[in-house]
């Protein structure tokens, strides 16, 4: 029985821990909180933020596009999916298929949403699809940051995304068509390796480093009116991914995870 | 979101209307924001706001000499922006939105 622990236990060590990281949409500009306008540049990949492992091929997205609001004024949507040119990103362990884009920008909000093709993911044999939003201010005047947009599964933020503190509090609202989802889980990670658009690829150096697989993957709940609350234990880009929330969703008759993605950026004082 | 505003003001009791009176100076403190942008074509927009997201409209631009004389007057309008021919000169343009609330902007620092 000793022998055959002792081989079990040898056995452990070789075969690699299987990573518990997650898919995470991600949608890139090196700055969410700018001071003055101009043309910004944009990547959109699917990858594994915290370790900047896997990068999934990306589809052709069903939709991109921004809503742009400043002050009182009314919200305004262009489509950006013809600006959209095909790219290979690099993570450090292979590279996959993604999109880059670049938008010019003046004053307030401008929340860019994808809603991406569905990845099909064979170990699985189940799809994902991933909405994501990316909140971007100019100049400080907010806009409409806090209105749900209306893609089919979203998370709508309750503090802006762009001006957290290091130490705040993040708030967010899980919704399935417009509605809150009670108890909806919502994985969470650092985006832990610097996305350097110009070389198309994940810087190799990490910020931080996980004790233990648990840090690398946060998992929360939100409440009973489908609001989860994280506070911001360190400066930089932080992603939430509220999984699954249309179970009985379906894409090319197979299980599709309809998820929602939110992005924020904390800042140390000082 | 006026109205959202409205009904939370609506919620508070007298005694936190005394205290926001108390300390109005702080308590109401909004920064004004104006930007400015060439917009390629001769022309000139500026956008204002504040940065409680309340609407400029209505608060008096003015496109001056660098001197202080005045080349040309006018207001935010509904969706709180100022468009002017640029001038061939070099300027500034002022948004005007009373004490404290005032902003300048020369024209070397309005880009495309």
């Amino acid at each position: 029985m000793k022998k055959f622990l002792s081989a079990l236990a040898c056995l452990a060590l070789l075969t690699p821990a299987a990573p518990a990281l997650a898919h995470f949409q991600i949608i890139y500009t090196p700055e969410m909180a700018m001071k003055e306008g101009g043309k910004i540049d944009l990547a959109l990949v699917f990858s594994h933020p915290f370790d900047a492992g896997h990068t999934m091929d990306m589809g052709e997205p069903e939709q991109f596009f921004v809503i742009r609001s400043r002050g009182e004024n009314p919200p305004q949507k262009t489509d950006l999916l013809k600006t959209l040119k095909p790219i290979t990103w690099t993570s450090l362990t292979n590279s996959g298929k993604a999109w880059e884009s670049n938008y010019a920008v003046r004053g307030g909000d401008y929340i860019f949403c994808l809603i991406p093709q569905p990845y099909y993911e064979p170990e699985e044999e189940a799809y994902i699809k991933q909405n994501t939003k990316l909140i971007v201010n100019v100049g400080g005047e907010p806009g409409a940051w806090m209105e749900p947009v209306g893609l089919p599964a979203e998370i709508v933020p309750l503090n802006k995304p762009y001006d957290r503190w290091t130490g705040n509090v993040f708030q967010g609202k899980v919704l399935l068509h417009g509605k809150p989802v009670p108890g909806a889980e919502i994985e969470i990670e650092y985006l832990n390796h610097e996305p350097l658009l110009d070389k198309k690829a994940f810087a190799k150096k990490a910020a931080v480093e996980a004790p233990q697989e648990a840090f690398a993957l946060q998992t929360i709940f939100a409440d009973d009116n489908g609001i989860f609350t994280f506070g911001i234990p360190k400066a930089g880009w932080w992603g939430f991914a509220a999984l699954d929330l249309d179970p009985e969703y379906t894409y090319k008759g197979k299980k599709c995870s309809r998820d929602a993605v939110i992005w924020m950026k904390a800042v140390d004082m000082q | 979101m006026r109205q959202r505003k409205k009904s939370a003001i609506k919620k508070l009791g007298y005694g936190t209307v005394l205290v926001f009176f108390l300390f109005a100076g702080q308590a109401w403190a909004h920064t004004p924001l104006c930007s400015c942008y060439d917009n390629g074509d001769g022309t000139i927009t500026c956008e204002g706001g504040f940065s409680d997201g309340s609407s400029a409209s209505g608060v008096k631009m003015r496109v001056e000499k660098q001197d202080g004389a005045v080349l040309l007057e006018g207001q935010m309008n509904a969706t709180s922006e100022f468009t002017f021919n640029k001038p061939e000169e070099d300027y500034k343009v002022v948004f005007d939105g009373g004490e404290g609330h005032r902003i300048e902007i020369n024209s070397k620092d309005i880009l495309e």
